[in-house]
Formats: C-alpha cells, sequence, structure tokens
C-alpha cells in the first residue's frame, strides 16, 4: 500500500468519523441494566412511565452481564453513570451503598416501598444503618423443569420424591432419553443445581441452626445433601462436566432430555424458543414422601438511584413507579418474572404456579447469608463443587472447604 | 538418490502446510454456516451447511443496530490509534536503537515494564484521569487509551529490528553531509518496513476486536464502536445462537476481508526485508 | 550497537540530545498520562483496606501476605501462577515451535507457499472472543466436531473443557491455533534477512535442511527468537482473554484453568455471580505480577541480547 493511499484511506475514515453531540434535556434520564435481552420490555413499561409523567423519557442503556460489575463500579468511582441502576441484591448492593454511591430511598421519597413484602426488603436494604438503597425487582424460584410430553411418551408419572426420582430415571435412561439435561459447565449455575437438590434434605430447621451459629456446613446433614448429588451422575448427559447451562435447556427443549433443574427466570425464554413445549415447573424431589414440596427462592436485586444523578428527582419518581402494582402486573406479563410487589396479578397459569411454590420455598442459602465478604460462599463452592461431582474430593472435604473458608469472616463459623 | 530424497522431504513439508491450512480454515467456515442456522440446527448438526440461506439474522442485525455508524466508528478508531502507534513508537525506538546515550536501557525497560500488566487493572484511575481531561465519551479519549497500549510491543517489536540494521549505510549518509531527520526518514525506516507492518497488525487487530474500553469509555450510540455494539446488541438475543453467530461473523468480516485484500502488500511487507 | 554521533564535534552534542529527546518525548508522555499515571495510582490501592468500593484505611503489606500466604487466597494465588507457568512452557514449545517448523516450510518457497502464509496467519485476525466460541463449540461433549470424529473410532463423549486433566490443555490449543500465525510471521521475516549467500554456502557444503534449520538459521535469527520469547512469556503471564470465553471468570472446572490474569481480575471487579469485589488484594495481585514479570523479562532480555551479539 503506497503512502498516498494510507494517506487517503486515513482521510476518509477521518471524514465518516466526524463529529458528535448529544442532545439532552433536563427531565432525560437513563436506566442501567445487565439484562439486555429485557428491552423491548422495559421500552414498553418506560412508555407507560412517559404517558404518567411527559416531561420525563427513560433510556434503557444495557450491558454485558459479565462485564457489568467493573463497568458500574468504575462509572460511579468517576461520578458518572445512569440515573437509575439495576442492582445485584445483598453483598453486591452493600459494596456500593458503603462507598456512598446510591441513594437511601424511604417513605417520603419512595411511597411504593410499602407494597413489598419483608423478605423482598432485605435483599435492598443495608444491615448496618438498616436502611432500602434498591426497590427489589423479581423473586426468582429454583425448581425442576418437567418435559411433559416426553414423560406422556414414555408412559411415566414425573417425579415428587428422590426414590421415585430414581426409578423414574432409570426407566428414561433405559429408552435412551437423558432423564436430568445438567451438567457442571456453567459455574454460576453449578450453585443453584446445588441448591435446587440439597434444600429439600436441608430443610427449614438447617436454615435456622446455620443462621444462628448453631451449626456449620460441617454439619452431617449438609454432608449427607450433598452426597445425594453424586447419586444424580448416572442420569445426567453422557460427559456432563462439559455441558454448560445453554446446552442443558437445548437438550431439554428438544426433548432429548426430560427434566432439568433450571430457575423460573428461565420460563419465558424456553417458551420463545419452542412455543409448542408441553412444560412444568415442579419442586425438587422431597426427601421422603410428605414432606414439604422445598423450591430454593431469592431475589435477584433491584433499582437504585445514583446518589451522583443529576436527576435525583425525576430517578426516585420512575423507582418509586417501578414499585407500583401497575408497573408490577405488566412486568410480569412482559417478562414472566415474579414481581414481589403486593397484589400483583400473575395471569401466567405456570407462573401462579410458581408464585404458588413460592409460600413454601427455602432461601438459597448461599446468595442469601454468604456473599458479603470475601472468600464469598459462592466463591468457595462453585471452585469445589465441579471437583466433588468429578470425585477428586469428598463431600466432607467440600463442606471443610466451605466451612473454613467462611470462617474468615463469619464469626460463627470460626474455631468450629 | 538426493534428489528423490528432497522430493519426499517436501512432499512432506507440503503436506504439513496443507494440514495446517485445513486446521486454519476449517473453523471459520463453520462460524459463516452457522451464522445461518437456526438454533436447533446448530446443535443437532453443527458440521453441516445450512439447510437454508435465510438472510433473517442479516436483516436484524442490519435494521435494528446502527451498523454502518459503528464500523465507521471502529474504522476511525483503529486507523488514527495504528496510525499514532506506529508514529510514536518509531520515534522512540529510532532513538533508543540508533543512539548511544545514557538512559537508553532504563527508557527501554519503562516502555517495556508498560506491557507486562494489563491496564484493565487501572480502569478506575485511568477513567478518572480521561474525566479530567474531558476525554470520557469521546473518540479522542478511547485513540489514547489504544496508543499508550500499543506503545509498549511496538517499541519493544521496532527496538529489536532497527538494532539489526547495517550501520554502514547510516554511516554513509552521514559522511555525505545528510541530516538526522533525513537519514531516519529516508535511509533506515524504509529498511524497517517488515517491523511496521508486524506492528501495524499486531495492534489493528486487538484495537478492531476490543470490546472493554470502549464499553467503560463510550456511552453515547453514535460513538460506538461495532464490536460493542455487536456485543450489546447479541445480547438481547442471549439464547439465539444464529443471531451470536451472524453477530461475530459481521465483527469479523470487515478486518478479516481487509486482511485478505491487502495480504499481498502484507507479506512482501515482511518478507521485504530479506537482504541481498 | 551503533554510536551516532558520538564522533562529531562538541557544541553539538545539546543539539544531539535535544534531537533525543524530541524523538523520545511523544511516546513517554502519552505512556506518562494514560499508563504510568493510572497504573501507580491502582497500585497504590494495594496498600489499603477495601469495606465497600471505596480504600477504608492503609494497612501496608497486609493484602499481599494475604494471597501469597493465608489460605485459601493463596492456594488461589500458586494454582493460578502455576497454569501461568504451564502456558508459558507449553505455548513456547508447541506454538512457537510449530512456528519455526512453519517458518522454516515457508522459508523454502515452495509452490503454494504465499497462500499459506496468507492462511497461517487468518486466524491471528480474529478476536478471542470469536475464537474462543468457537473452539467451544468445536469441543462440545456431545455435539462437537471433536468428538464426533471421536466417535468415529469409537471415544465416547470426552468433556474436554469440562474435565480438570484436560481443561487447560484444550484451551492452550485454542490459544495456540488463534495465534500460531504470529510467530510464524516474525520468524519468517527474520529468516528472510539471512543473506541467501550463507544459505547456498552452506548448501554447496552439503548441508541438509535439518542441519541448515539447526546450524544456520537458528543462530542467526536469534534477534526475532528474541521477540518471541519474551512476548510469548509477557503473553502468558497476562493470559485472560481466550480462558475467561472458554472457561469463564472463575477458570472452572474447579479452579484447573485459573490464570493470574482471570484470578487478578475476579478479585478485583468480582463477577455478578460468585461474590464481591476487592480492588485492594486485586492490587497487590497486579504489583506482585508486575514484579515478576518486569523482573524476569529484564534479566531474560539481557542474557538473550547478548546471545545475539555473540552471534
Amino acid at each position: 500500500m503506497s503512502r498516498r493511499r494510507i494517506g487517503l484511506a486515513l482521510a476518509a475514515a477521518s471524514f465518516a468519523w466526524g463529529c458528535a453531540t448529544s442532545l439532552a434535556h433536563a427531565a432525560d434520564i437513563s436506566f442501567w441494566t445487565w439484562r439486555q435481552e429485557d428491552k423491548a420490555a422495559y421500552n414498553a413499561l418506560f412508555a407507560d412511565f412517559t404517558k404518567a409523567n411527559p416531561d420525563i423519557h427513560v433510556k434503557f442503556e444495557s450491558f454485558p452481564d459479565e462485564n457489568y460489575p467493573t463497568i458500574v463500579s468504575t462509572a460511579l468511582a468517576g461520578g458518572k453513570g445512569g440515573d437509575v441502576i439495576h442492582t445485584h441484591a445483598y453483598g453486591w448492593l452493600e459494596q456500593f451503598v458503603k462507598a456512598g454511591y446510591f441513594e437511601p430511598l424511604d417513605m417520603a421519597t419512595v411511597p411504593s416501598l410499602a407494597n413489598q413484602p419483608a423478605d423482598a426488603l432485605v435483599s435492598g436494604t443495608y444491615r448496618a444503618d438498616k436502611k432500602v438503597y434498591s426497590l427489589p425487582f423479581a423473586s426468582q424460584t429454583l425448581g425442576l423443569f418437567i418435559n411433559k410430553d416426553v414423560f406422556a411418551k414414555a408412559g411415566l408419572t414425573p417425579p415428587t420424591t428422590w426414590d421415585e426420582f430414581i426409578t423414574v430415571s432409570k426407566a428414561l435412561k433405559e429408552k435412551g432419553i437423558y432423564p436430568l439435561a445438567n451438567g457442571m459447565g456453567t459455574s454460576w449455575f453449578n450453585e443453584m443445581f446445588v441448591a435446587i437438590f440439597t434444600n429439600p434434605f436441608l430443610g427449614q430447621d438447617f436454615v435456622s441452626d446455620l443462621t444462628s451459629g448453631k451449626t456449620t456446613f460441617k454439619d452431617p446433614r449438609y454432608v449427607a445433601a450433598l452426597g445425594k448429588l453424586l447419586e444424580l451422575r448416572p442420569y445426567m448427559p453422557d460427559g456432563f462436566e462439559g455441558i454448560d447451562y445453554e446446552t442443558a435447556g437445548q437438550l431439554f427443549l428438544s426433548g432429548k432430555a426430560a427434566m432439568l433443574a433450571g430457575g423460573s427466570f428461565d420460563i419465558a425464554t424456553y417458551r420463545s424458543q419452542n412455543p409448542a413445549i408441553n412444560m412444568d415447573f415442579v419442586a425438587p424431589p422431597m426427601a421422603k414422601a410428605g414432606d414439604t414440596p422445598q423450591a430454593t427462592k431469592f431475589f435477584d436485586g433491584g433499582y437504585a438511584v445514583n446518589s451522583k444523578s443529576a436527576n435525583k428527582e425525576a430517578a426516585l419518581k420512575l423507582v418509586n413507579w417501578m414499585g407500583t402494582k401497575e408497573f408490577g402486573d405488566k412486568f410480569s406479563a412482559l417478562l414472566g418474572n415474579i414481581s414481589p410487589i403486593k397484589g400483583v396479578v400473575i395471569k401466567d397459569e405456570l407462573l401462579s404456579h410458581v408464585a404458588k411454590l413460592n409460600e413454601t420455598a427455602m432461601p438459597h442459602i448461599n446468595v442469601v447469608y454468604f456473599r458479603f465478604e470475601k472468600p464469598t460462599g459462592s466463591e468457595l463452592l462453585q471452585g469445589d463443587i465441579t471437583k466433588m461431582m468429578s470425585g477428586s474430593i469428598t463431600p466432607d472435604q467440600l463442606a471443610a472447604d466451605l466451612t473454613d473458608g467462611l470462617a474468615k469472616w463469619y464469626k460463627p463459623f470460626q474455631g468450629k | 538418490m538426493r534428489d528423490r530424497g528432497e522430493t519426499i522431504r517436501n512432499g512432506a513439508i507440503q503436506l504439513l502446510l496443507a494440514g495446517n491450512a485445513v486446521i486454519m480454515i476449517y473453523p471459520l467456515f463453520v462460524m459463516v454456516a452457522s451464522s445461518f442456522k437456526t438454533n436447533a440446527e446448530i446443535f443437532s448438526s453443527p458440521l453441516s451447511l445450512p439447510t437454508h440461506f435465510s438472510s433473517a439474522n442479516l436483516e436484524k442485525v442490519w435494521t435494528e443496530t446502527n451498523f454502518v455508524r459503528y464500523l465507521a466508528n471502529s474504522v476511525g478508531i483503529t486507523a488514527a490509534s495504528v496510525a499514532l502507534i506506529l508514529l510514536f513508537s518509531t520515534l522512540a525506538s529510532y532513538a533508543i536503537a540508533r543512539y548511544r546515550f545514557r538512559l537508553s536501557s532504563l527508557v527501554l525497560m519503562f516502555f517495556l515494564s508498560g506491557m507486562t500488566v494489563p491496564l484493565k487493572l487501572a480502569i478506575i484511575p485511568l477513567f478518572i484521569q480521561l474525566d479530567t481531561l474531558g476525554l470520557v465519551d469521546s473518540y479522542l479519549g478511547l485513540v489514547l487509551v489504544y496508543v499508550a497500549m500499543g506503545i509498549p510491543s511496538a517499541v519493544f517489536i521496532m527496538t529489536g529490528f532497527l538494532r539489526t540494521l547495517p550501520r554502514e549505510l547510516e554511516e554513509s549518509a552521514r559522511m555525505d553531509g545528510a541530516s538526522e531527520l533525513r537519514i531516519m526518514w529516508s535511509i533506515m525506516l524504509p529498511l524497517a518496513r517488515p517491523a511496521l507492518v508486524i506492528v501495524a497488525i499486531q495492534n489493528a487487530v486487538p484495537i478492531w476486536n476490543d470490546f472493554f474500553f470502549p464499553l467503560v469509555l463510550i456511552t453515547s450510540d453514535n460513538l460506538k464502536t461495532l464490536p460493542q455494539g455487536l456485543t450489546v446488541f447479541v445480547g438481547e438475543f442471549t439464547t439465539d445462537w444464529g443471531v451470536l453467530f451472524t453477530g461475530l461473523t459481521l465483527a469479523a468480516l470487515p478486518i478479516t476481508l481487509l486482511y485478505i485484500v491487502l495480504s499481498k502488500q502484507f507479506i512482501s511487507g515482511i518478507t521485504q526485508g530479506a537482504v541481498k | 550497537m551503533t554510536e551516532g554521533w558520538r564522533h562529531t564535534a562538541k557544541p553539538f552534542a545539546w543539539r544531539r540530545s535535544l534531537w533525543i529527546a524530541a524523538l523520545l518525548t511523544p511516546a513517554l508522555l502519552v505512556m506518562v498520562l494514560f499508563v504510568l499515571w493510572p497504573l501507580l495510582s491502582a497500585f497504590r490501592f494495594a496498600f489499603y483496606e477495601f469495606n465497600g468500593l471505596r480504600p477504608s484505611g492503609f494497612i501496608g503489606l497486609e493484602n499481599f501476605r494475604k494471597v501469597l500466604f493465608e489460605k485459601p487466597y493463596s492456594d488461589w494465588t500458586w494454582n493460578a501462577f502455576k497454569h501461568n507457568v504451564i502456558a508459558f512452557l507449553a505455548l513456547m514449545l508447541f506454538e512457537n515451535g510449530t512456528a519455526f517448523l512453519i517458518a522454516f516450510a515457508l522459508l523454502k518457497a515452495l509452490p503454494g507457499h504465499r497462500i499459506h502464509q496468507v492462511i497461517v496467519f487468518l486466524p491471528v485476525v480474529l478476536s478471542a472472543v470469536i475464537v474462543g466460541f468457537l473452539w467451544k463449540l468445536f469441543l462440545h461433549p456431545l455435539f462437537g466436531l471433536v468428538n464426533q470424529l471421536l466417535g468415529l473410532v469409537g471415544i465416547g463423549a470426552v468433556p474436554w473443557l469440562g474435565n480438570e486433566n484436560t481443561a487447560l490443555g484444550s484451551i492452550l490449543f485454542a490459544n495456540i491455533w488463534h495465534w500460531l500465525g504470529f510467530p510464524t510471521l516474525v520468524l519468517l521475516a527474520g529468516m528472510q534477512r539471512i543473506s541467501k549467500d550463507v544459505l547456498e554456502a552452506a548448501r554447496l557444503d552439503g548441508a541438509g535442511d535439518y542441519a541448515l534449520m539447526t546450524k544456520i538459521v537458528w543462530p542467526l535469527i536469534a534477534p526475532s527468537v528474541t521477540i518471541v520469547t519474551i512476548l510469548t512469556f509477557i503473553g502468558s503471564f497476562n493470559w485472560f482473554e481466550i480462558p475467561y470465553v472458554m472457561a469463564g471468570l472463575t477458570g472452572s472446572p474447579g479452579g484447573s484453568t485459573d490464570v493470574l490474569g482471570l484470578y487478578f481480575y475476579r478479585t478485583a471487579f468480582g463477577s455478578t455471580t460468585t461474590g464481591i469485589q476487592d480492588f485492594g488484594q486485586g492490587s497487590a495481585l497486579a504489583v506482585l505480577m508486575f514484579v515478576f514479570v518486569a523482573g524476569i523479562t529484564a534479566i531474560a532480555l539481557r542474557y538473550l541480547r547478548r546471545r545475539e551479539i555473540e552471534q
């Protein structure tokens, strides 16, 4: 390439480049989120908001999930960032609050807080000052997807207890169907997987013993529940160690697998991918017949107001509106998520069934209690669980690693 | 006897190269083919040709993103960054390689140390620094970051090459009374063309493909780069693999085509350094 | 080493210094503003405790002690470090070794060598995201190309990326596929600079390809080898993108693909699914990486340069 041609190319490029200015007027606010796939739904919701508040326009800005913490913490450290910020819950939120990046929400500025149930508010509350900083947006339920058609074709009934689960799985496997679609290829989901299958064996008593400091993860109940996971291995796909959550979803949707441990957050996605699918979402297998069905529930996150926002008033107005029944109804209908707002009507049959499971659900122990300081329960568990499932460590070792790691900051575990 | 051995050996070399070529090309073929497929097809028959060529994914990307704008932004930012990297690092490495001065090895080590740790670490101070200079959400800010990131390895490679140039040419020009600037520009730099080509491509590729820094530093839609715009766009279809592959293919296509079109110049640029 | 104006008259000395300074200034200025200053600011965090996203107090070397000597952090640090070392050795041997062979083959200028030069470099222009993603798909236990081929000879579904013993190797393979063209062309450019007379003379003396390769070409491309070695070393210890795309931020499975780049990023910026951010520890890791990589690079460079001069 001659020098002149490079010069021409450069000139052309800088011409095309141009110069850009952004026009912003006072009531333009932005909403930052990692939920890229929810763009259409949020834009519809924001259009409703603007109808009621004609002077406020909301811009939807989404970022890739895996870079979201970096982008948000960098922008906020520089005094920038969206006016309303979608946050994760619990420990993730707290580190931002500690740095003073978010505005506290109270009944004066955000009266719709009154519509939130107490357990939801906990997910957006800073433990030290008991103030709410993030308005909870959805509860997520973890359980078992059932492909009803596959079961009907195989002439089997979906299992409710562990023993049934094993029997049914054996039968499915003989017919050449993967009983359980899941693998161990997606770290964050592995943690969910553990919660789904261990919670029915742990029960609410274990959670209260754990959180009151009476016991640790070395508890025989926890070790035994982990041991149950090993029994699942023959019923997962070949090479399950390398099967990621996306693949598991595809195996389930295509009918190659009969069941999938998953989250209510994927109901809408699965329906849009295979509208013909005849599926159910049930509680994972109970320890024994007659137990209470125990799905796992946690709150995902919420909406917070940037304390450096130039339009704090408008931002608070938006967040307040996002706590109303009007928002919750449409949010649940559009996104297939369960809004925690009191009085929200969930029309969808499957989703209202999930909401019912929530009434007896167990908390997602690691997410709710052990993500506040380093090392988090999540990173310890995610690091060890693949090793346990591949047989290179035992459930005892995992329980010990988890307990000893958490003991660094979680006082009740120290010296145990 | 010798000839026969030679033939066999050359045959083996051709076989090695051909095998290598297949391994290099085939995955690219799969990527392009997958962009025409549905989810189910990608999973059930990832290796076959698509059953029908549907341009639906392509249309989706074309109509729902600011594709042309993103493309122009990426071209501008990459071209400007690479040009400045070449200019600044050539000057600096020329000083380090061709002159003996007290701090020269220290200066080289300073440049080198710039690439021993990822700049991602410093994203927060960097953001604040750019903000102070009023360069957040601007082309210039992004370009300067890329230039700063590219200079260390560019200086390293250029210094290595410039050192090996024969000093007789330089000396005789100096005898003839040529100025230092003239010696550098007309005599030495043309000889360094292979290194310049390597540095250019080595920097153009990661800059073109980067979406981390634009994600953090650029928020206006009309300033977004192609990988950034497509990353966000594809994210709206997290479970639609066909759209994902279309996005990947489109993001890779411009630079791949450019490389193929310029490959003759590129290769001859590199091999032109052959002495005698 | 060229000596420039050493022989010229004294009055010109200040002009010479000015000239050198003018050459160095633009690059130095950009580096100081956008690399040195931000990095030093970030390094400062290594000596602070973080409780939340802002520094809460000076704690001296505490963060360093934690990442080096306190479990579980120290286990994670050494585990990641070990994988960086493995990556460096593997890339030197397999990537640069193959690159040397291919470059030598291309040097022979057999029919079709031009098209091969173009092809070998083609993957280099792709982004790590694309490469990682493609190879993840190829290595898929059920649908992947690799297992379908192995299936033909009766080997069952191997979870390449899911098995602790094969995951790192698989990722290294993808990395080699991606970058092979770069060392190939750098080495080829070095080989092309060897005088044809030298090669001809060796041939006339009856040297075969092997002798030519080991006795003539290898020693004479020392400067290119220096470049490739140093860049491979730095690249291996800053390795981030391909493992990130293929194995995620946690270096799954079970940390068997964790490298310092991932570990430090995860520590400093957290991930939405494993937990919280700690700039203090993250910066301490980065300082350690910096000291180690810069230190070894300086020593290696001195050694490699001496080898060049001896030739």
